[in-house]
């Protein structure tokens, strides 16, 4: 009988097709909303997730000079670079107005920066002899240099890892892949390596000579663009509004690029190894941080408050941050949000749930004498209820495979434009089988319990009253 | 077969009672045609409904071979007209959205009968109306001598004891109500026990044994021997 009942509720619903669509249509909107939200939620975190994994959850990053949220406040504008190269401050958001965590970490939009250079520098070796849970630690400093290019001039930061930091923590630049040309090969040699948006705008290739400051170097490599583009576009962030605002708030404030300072968007920087640069300028990073990295098993808090006891022995202000523990909570809070904003798109569903159990009413009123032929010809009470609900059930359902497709299709344009403001690079939503299952399940349900109030009606008809309806 | 025993049936209409049957004690014998006729509001339609099942008397006892269908419960009931009898009505009365053939087959299909039997069945009781070649049709397609044949059809899909029709001319010309009355008279033959409500003097003529109710009362009661008078 299930079959016939699925045929005999398909015909009614195709012998009003105007109100089935509407119906229809009601239950995809709230569905498609859902899943939308939900699959680019899923989406966000993973990619988020996906940047703190690349620079190892193993990871402790120190930042100099307390609190890495100190930043942003008091930049000087004049002389920041915009993300987009140099001499393009006038085109970019004035970094002093809105708070942009992947300025963070750019000479001159920090103010950590003066911090930084009374707070002295942290012995990596110390620290390592000191704290039992670590396996290996590393300076990374940063500076402004002035630099010369065929195609532009003006100031860019310059990354200074050490051969050894390279060697150990290349996930913190990114990888540091070359596209074209080596990497450093001597540390007697001035050699330059360049990202790959400053070596665009500057104009450069590799074999080129260019100054900085004062010191002519020779461009040795050019690195592949950084896969997740942190900070790659000069979008302000205050263009972004409502919900797509407040994710891509909580991604770049929560981002990993946050955490190393925009250290792993490698685009916009010339790197020379510190070897080097401490021989032709001496010793006058800006900006020092330091990069430890945990043994396995080792318990992440103990790890934190022993680094933090060891550096005040060593008179250094600085603050640790572990990877892991900030994923956890970004994760939570991108949960949180997620969760949220489908919270509110479920009201759309349950606004479709009611249009349908408004549609189910009218189909009853409507079908009365329907109801009453199928009692006359020996239709139990419950076989006139499972009608209608397998009526209202297959409407909830059509609208909840339709609503997947159309929010899947609204989620993959999201994505695009959403994943360049975002800061998280190009991210695909995540469809998993729960979403999918989950939502045409749940539709059915909400079909089902949409109708079931005016299935129960008709069920309850008695039989020649309905056979006297009109 | 079918006995009513001192039955009352009252409807609330609006703030007033309608008293549609008054104390009725009448039986419907097994096998032939019984006619029940009346003026308008004398209670036909309402005996029928209670012989079929469909409404249950405010007094008094409905009993189908002996088994007192006022002691049924609600799936009781619908199980009885599902086996018991087979209704046909003066507006037809088939599902508008499925095809012919597909309104036979309904009464066996809420039986759970497997798809093939009831499609053969439903063939054949299609091919005792002779429509079987409109099977496909929809029944705004049907005129109304059809419509009504297939709604014969989908009462005697079943075999069941009883067929109860009410007004099955009612709504068709004289030459197509003659041919329903001689499907009824076929049935008959079919060892049905054939029930009409009817205002049709020819029907009525034609019938074995006839009830004529005035006033929610049995007028007068006629039982012949079977056969043509």
């Amino acid at each position: 009988m299930t079959l016939h009942l699925v045929k005999l509720a398909l015909g009614s619903i195709r012998s009003r097709r105007t109100r089935s669509w509407l119906t229809v249509i009601g239950v995809l909107i709230g569905v498609a909303a859902v899943v939308s939200l939900l699959s680019i939620g899923t989406g966000v975190e993973r990619a988020v997730l996906q940047q703190f994994k690349d620079i190892g959850y193993d990871i402790i990053v120190i930042t100099s000079g307390g609190a890495p949220t100190v930043a942003g406040g008091t930049s000087r504008s004049g002389m920041a670079l915009g993300p987009g190269g140099v001499g393009t401050s006038g085109t970019t958001a004035p970094a002093g107005q809105t708070f942009d965590p992947t300025q963070i970490g750019q000479p001159g939009a920090t103010s950590g920066a003066t911090a930084a250079s009374t707070a002295g520098t942290v012995s990596t070796e110390k620290l390592v002899r000191a704290v039992p849970g670590l396996v290996e630690a590393g300076n990374l400093g940063t500076r402004v240099v002035s630099v010369d290019g065929p195609a532009a001039s003006g100031f860019l930061r310059l990354t200074t890892p050490s051969q050894s930091f390279l060697r150990a923590f290349p996930s913190i630049l990114g990888g540091f892949k070359v596209e074209s040309g080596a990497l450093f090969t001597d540390t007697t040699k001035n050699e330059v390596i360049v990202g790959a948006r400053s070596a665009a705008t500057l104009g450069i290739k590799v074999g080129d000579v260019i100054p900085i400051d004062g010191e002519r170097f020779t461009v040795v490599g050019i690195l592949a663009s950084s896969r997740a583009g942190v900070g790659a576009q000069p979008a302000s962030p205050g263009a972004q509004t409502g919900a797509s605002g407040v994710v891509a708030g909580a991604a770049r404030a929560g981002g990993a690029s946050f955490l190393t300072r925009g250290l792993t968007n490698t685009d916009d920087s010339l790197f020379v190894l510190a070897e080097r640069a401490s021989a032709v300028w001496g010793v006058r990073n800006t900006d020092t941080t330091t990069i430890v990295r945990m043994a396995k098993g080792a318990d992440v808090g103990q790890v934190l408050s022993q680094i933090t006891t060891e550096l005040s022995a060593q008179g250094v202000r600085g603050t640790p941050t572990s990877v892991q523990q900030i994923a956890a909570s970004i994760q939570g809070t991108l949960g949180m949000i997620a969760t949220v904003l489908a919270s509110i798109a479920a009201v759309a569903v349950v606004v479709g749930g009611v249009g349908m159990m408004n549609t189910m009413y009218t189909s009853v009123v409507e079908r009365t004498r329907e109801i009453g032929i199928l009692k006359a010809i020996g239709a139990r009470d419950g076989q006139v209820m499972a009608l209608f609900l397998v009526d209202s059930g297959l409407m909830g359902l059509i609208g909840g495979v339709l609503g997947l497709a159309a929010g899947g299709l609204l989620s993959l344009f999201g994505t695009r434009l959403l994943g360049p403001a975002l800061g998280v690079g190009s991210f695909v939503p995540v469809f998993g089988a729960p979403l999918i299952l989950g939502v045409v399940a749940a539709s059915f349900v909400i079909g089902a319990l949409s109708g079931a109030w005016p299935a129960w009606r008709a069920s309850r008809l008695n039989p020649v009253e309905a056979l006297a309806a009109e | 077969m079918i006995a009513f025993q001192g039955v009352h049936k009252v409807y609330p209409l609006g703030e007033t009672k309608v008293e549609a049957l008054r104390g009725v004690s009448v039986e419907i014998p097994r096998g032939g045609m019984t006619a029940i006729t009346g003026p308008s509001g004398s209670g036909k339609s309402t005996l029928l409904h209670l012989a079929g099942c469909l409404d249950a008397p405010t007094r008094g006892r409905v009993t189908c071979n002996g088994v007192d269908l006022g002691s049924l419960s609600s799936r009781g009931r619908a199980d009885f007209r599902a086996q018991t009898v087979g209704f046909v009505f003066q507006k037809f009365n088939l599902v508008p959205n499925l095809t012919a053939l597909r309104n036979v087959e309904l009464p066996l299909l809420l039986r759970n009968e497997p798809t093939a039997s009831a499609r053969k069945k439903a063939l054949s009781a299609l091919a005792v109306v002779e429509l079987t070649e409109r099977g496909r049709h929809r029944p705004t397609k049907l005129s109304g001598g059809e419509q009504q044949r297939v709604a014969i059809a989908r009462a005697l899909v079943h075999d069941p004891e009883v067929i109860l029709a009410d007004e099955p001319t009612g709504n068709l010309d004289t030459e197509t109500g003659r041919r329903i009355l001689d499907l009824l008279r076929r049935l008959v033959a079919m060892n049905k026990t054939v029930v009409v409500v009817t205002h049709n003097a020819e029907i009525a003529a034609d019938a074995d044994t006839r009830i004529a109710l005035r006033d929610g009362k049995v007028e007068s009661l006629y039982q012949g021997n079977g056969g043509k008078r």
